[in-house]
């Protein structure tokens, strides 16, 4: 029966020469559809080993000191990245301490409270958020959000706390023009919101509607089913939304130059203005030169391994979470 | 106890008590889904500590009328119910009803095992907790309590520890049940709770609520004619929203007195 | 079967009498507390975000419409000290440094993305790019611009627009290998099984059955990628730059550009530049905003999300 068939269909179909697209064609396009991935992983090396070789020379000349230096002198060519560190990590905890609360409280509501009718245009409002260029974020929070938090919270906090031990030092503004670090926190906080508000939305989405449904079912109320069962569900991925939101915080350089005062001091207190080593970077790139250019370069080096370290946590974590 | 594809299925041996008092009581229920009407004018009784099996073919409201009962379907704002459903007299559907309360007072049991991110001990725990204030001993006992009625007190008596997701599925649907009789409710609803599970399991749970009847009363949602047969006193069949029969079991499936209900019970449609 | 006690209980016929129902009310008060400021505090974080949104758009109407004038798109930005002028040279600057990073990034990021989905897969190598390319969409930008700066600026001895434009492509790449990942892994298995069942080759079929059926997805991710770089700043700081002047054709020395402009401007001590960088502000927030609404509403067109 089948060889029948095959002496047939050979019988009727006299043989031809075909040709097919040329198999070249396929190896280009496959080619070039590697090399243009590879080209990630080519300027992912490349940003390491250039910010490296311009570093190197910092880090031969003040070693390890450079780390735990305070000192930033042009004149002497002294250079440390201590208080540059401190700003880049108290800015960056300040802003997730402030900025995590909120987004999961916009995550908790898009996806458990709001009306069906509003999802989208309030998904799209978060979503705009995040797509406001970091420079205006910056005249924002310079023009607009410090002279309020000078007059609303800087002078009044800094008259009760006046003199007091800990908190005497750690919410006393000595100028309070409203800029600072703890500004540059509230600033990034705003900023992270929107990315990590829309992942966590989407890994509360992705929990199964029967496991909320039988939460409530047992009588749990918004609260408990969100607390005891909702969160811990999705704990790990929250964590790596968080992380995200860090890696942020953490090279964020725009809108932290306008409004974090550019001290180059260490202050204990949080109103003061501190600076960061992305925003040191942004200040005083285009005028360095020689060791100063090098040390921004190590400092630059410093942002890299951290942030890239964060990133890695939070992408092992977060797995393929939407970001677009 | 198998559950092998006969015309006409072996109807369990227990006999319906209709004499027991009412517990839960459904009067003039319509339900709406936005425009939709997913049911039509139902009128039914549930009777104290007996199985009430509601049958019908897939969208016939069987599953809608069981999400009434805990107004589990209130998540969903486009989603409505008109009429009355009496617990022990008092109208659930008012609206001064306490959500929380009504689901803890009223049990359910889902098609799919949902064992929440926590312990074993917690699972349990958990549902009791937020309406009791025990002790630690009380709360040990209740727990053990609970997880003797749901039969998996022996396999997890050593790991009340460990996360409940380690369990396999019927352990898991187990700890569901045991999770919802720890809260001792008045009503536990099943939403064909055997439907994802092997027949093995299936079997097991099948006994467990056999021994629960004892304790509660209890609805149950199948898809299986043979299930409705084997576990319940009394039968609702439903038919594109509308309750069509209503009887004890046994009378339903032996001497149906509607032609929808005959049709389907001896799998002309559905 | 099992040796649970409460088997032995036993089904209804020997049940005892029917417990009488538990009274009603009894929620605590302070479940009940917990649950309404939960709702309170998440609704009041979401107006929030609003409310931040909505004041970043009063202020910049407010500051910035003052600044329109034809003048804002014929005249080049005013030296210090002088009076008028506008912002027409870091508008084309902007346009032409943004347009060569999206020309560079859309070739490079489709064929990656490409590559991702249709051939690496789950291969150890296209799990690593992956992976580092997720890595490199939120990389500080800063670090892209010292990059940009030590391999084009330093060697070709000045600012230039080319440097700002290959700062922005790299940071519009790992935008478009992601959404053009995610868009052609969508594309259904059998529509490519078919395409190769008719004797096609397998980068013909990609090009003309799975690209065309993840378009507006493609699309979207373009837009996104366009949406990103036309506000970044901290990059062109160390490549473009600035200049007060027309830029020369082939794009050497420093170019004029929005972002830069408005930062430099912002911060100045003279009237006229804070002006027109709230102009400039303006401008270039509206386009952004419109830009990402266009692309979702091109993703959430015809076929939903």
């Amino acid at each position: 029966m089948v060889a029948l068939s095959e002496n047939v269909a050979l019988a009727a179909r006299p043989e031809v020469a075909r040709r097919g697209p040329s198999p070249l064609g396929d190896r280009i396009f496959r080619f070039a559809a590697l090399a243009s991935a590879l080209l990630v992983l080519l300027v992912l090396a490349g940003i390491l080993a250039s910010i490296a070789y311009g570093g190197w020379p910092a880090f031969q000349a003040f070693g390890p000191g450079f780390l735990v230096s305070s000192a930033w002198n042009v004149g002497r060519e002294e250079y440390g990245a201590l208080v540059a560190i401190i700003g880049t990590l108290v800015s960056a905890l300040l802003a997730l301490v402030i900025g995590v609360p909120i987004s999961l409280g916009i995550a908790i509501y898009l996806t458990q409270l709001c009306p069906g009718w509003a999802r989208r245009p309030v998904a799209m409002t978060i979503e705009l958020l995040a797509a406001v260029p970091s420079i205006i974020y910056g005249m924002w929070g310079l023009f607009i959000f410090a002279p309020l938090f000078a007059r609303f919270v800087q002078i009044p906090v800094s008259n009760v706390v006046e003199g007091l031990p800990i908190v005497g030092t750690l919410f006393y503004a000595q100028v309070p023009s409203g800029v600072g670090v703890l500004t540059a926190g509230i600033i990034l906080a705003i900023m992270i919101v929107p990315f990590v508000a829309s992942i966590t939305r989407d890994m509360l989405d992705q929990i199964p509607t029967v496991l909320r449904e039988s939460s409530y079912g047992i009588g749990c109320t918004t609260w408990e089913v969100v607390r005891y069962v909702l969160i811990p569900q999705a704990s790990v991925s929250i964590i790596g939304a968080i992380m995200l939101g860090l890696g942020r915080a953490l090279g964020e350089t725009m809108a932290v130059t306008f409004v974090i005062g550019n001290a180059n001091r260490l202050s204990a207190s949080i109103f003061d203005p501190g600076s960061t080593i992305a925003s040191r970077i942004a200040n005083e790139f285009n005028e360095a030169d020689g060791m100063q250019l090098n040390a921004l370069m190590a400092l630059g080096c410093i942002l890299f391994v951290v942030t890239f370290i964060v990133l890695i946590i939070a992408r092992l974590l977060v797995r393929r979470a939407k970001v677009a | 106890m198998s559950a092998t594809a006969t015309a006409v299925p072996v109807v369990g041996q227990s006999t319906a008590d209709e004499s027991a008092p009412i517990r839960l009581a459904v009067k003039d229920l319509n339900f709406y889904y936005g425009d939709f009407k997913g049911l039509k004018n139902i009128n039914l009784n549930f009777l104290d500590r007996q199985v009430t099996a509601l049958i019908g073919p897939s969208g016939c409201g069987k599953s809608t009328l069981l999400r009434t009962f805990n107004r589990i379907y209130s998540l969903y704002p486009e989603q409505r119910a008109e009429g009355e459903i009496l617990l022990d007299g008092r109208n659930i559907l008012d609206s001064s009803i306490d959500l929380n309360e009504l689901r803890a007072r009223v049990g359910m049991v889902f098609q799919k095992p949902t064992p929440f991110p926590m312990s074993i001990y917690d699972n349990i725990a958990f549902g009791i907790r937020l309406y009791e204030r025990l002790g630690k001993a009380d709360l040990d006992n209740r727990v053990e309590e609970a997880l003797r009625k749901g039969a998996l007190w022996d396999e997890v008596k050593d790991k009340l520890k460990q996360s409940g997701m380690g369990l396999s599925g019927g352990q898991q649907q187990r700890l569901c049940i045991a999770r919802t009789v720890a809260q001792r409710p008045e009503v536990i609803l099943f939403d064909e709770p055997t439907s994802a599970l092997d027949p093995i399991s299936t079997g097991r749970i099948e006994e467990l609520i056999e021994q629960l009847r004892g304790e509660f009363t209890i609805a149950i949602v199948t898809h299986n004619m043979q299930q409705a047969a084997r576990i319940s006193q009394f039968t609702a069949f439903m038919y594109l929203g509308e309750l069509i029969e209503f009887g004890p079991t046994n009378r339903l499936f032996m001497n149906p007195s509607k032609r929808q209900t005959q049709d389907y019970i001896t799998g002309r449609f559905g | 079967m099992n040796a649970s006690p409460a088997a032995v209980s036993g089904p209804a016929e020997t049940a005892s009498p029917r417990p009488a129902p538990q009274a009603w009310g009894r929620v605590r008060a302070g479940r009940r507390s917990a649950d309404k400021i939960l709702i309170i505090g998440c609704t009041a974080a979401t107006a929030l975000g609003a409310i931040v949104l909505g004041s970043i758009l009063i202020m910049l109407i407010i500051e910035g419409i003052r600044g329109f004038s034809p003048a804002l798109f014929t005249q080049v930005t005013p030296g210090p000290g002088s009076e008028g002028g506008g912002i027409a040279n870091a508008i084309l600057g902007s346009l032409v440094m943004t347009v060569l990073g999206i020309v560079v990034a859309t070739p490079v990021g489709v064929l990656a993305g490409t590559y991702l989905a249709e051939y690496g897969r789950t291969s150890h190598l296209a799990n690593l790019i992956r992976f580092l390319n997720d890595i490199l969409l939120s990389a500080p930008s800063i670090l892209i611009g010292l990059f940009v700066y030590t391999l084009m600026v330093r060697p070709m001895g000045g600012y230039s627009g080319w440097a700002g434009g290959v700062a922005l492509a790299i940071i519009a790449t790992p935008v478009i290998v992601r959404t053009t990942e995610d868009m052609l892994r969508l594309v259904p298995g059998p529509l490519r099984e078919a395409g190769v069942a008719l004797g096609a080759p397998y980068s013909i079929v990609i090009r003309n059955v799975t690209w065309r059926a993840a378009q507006s997805g493609i699309v979207t991710g373009v837009l996104l990628a366009l949406a990103r770089i036309a506000g970044e700043t901290a990059p062109l700081l160390f490549t473009a730059l600035n200049n007060n002047s027309w830029f020369n054709a082939n794009l050497m020395g420093g170019v004029a550009n929005l972002p830069v402009m408005i930062y430099q401007f912002a911060l100045s001590p003279y009237e006229n530049w804070r002006q027109l960088a709230w102009a400039g502000a303006l401008l270039i927030t509206v386009t952004i905003l419109g830009l990402s609404i266009v692309a979702r509403f091109i993703l959430s067109g015809p076929k939903g999300r």
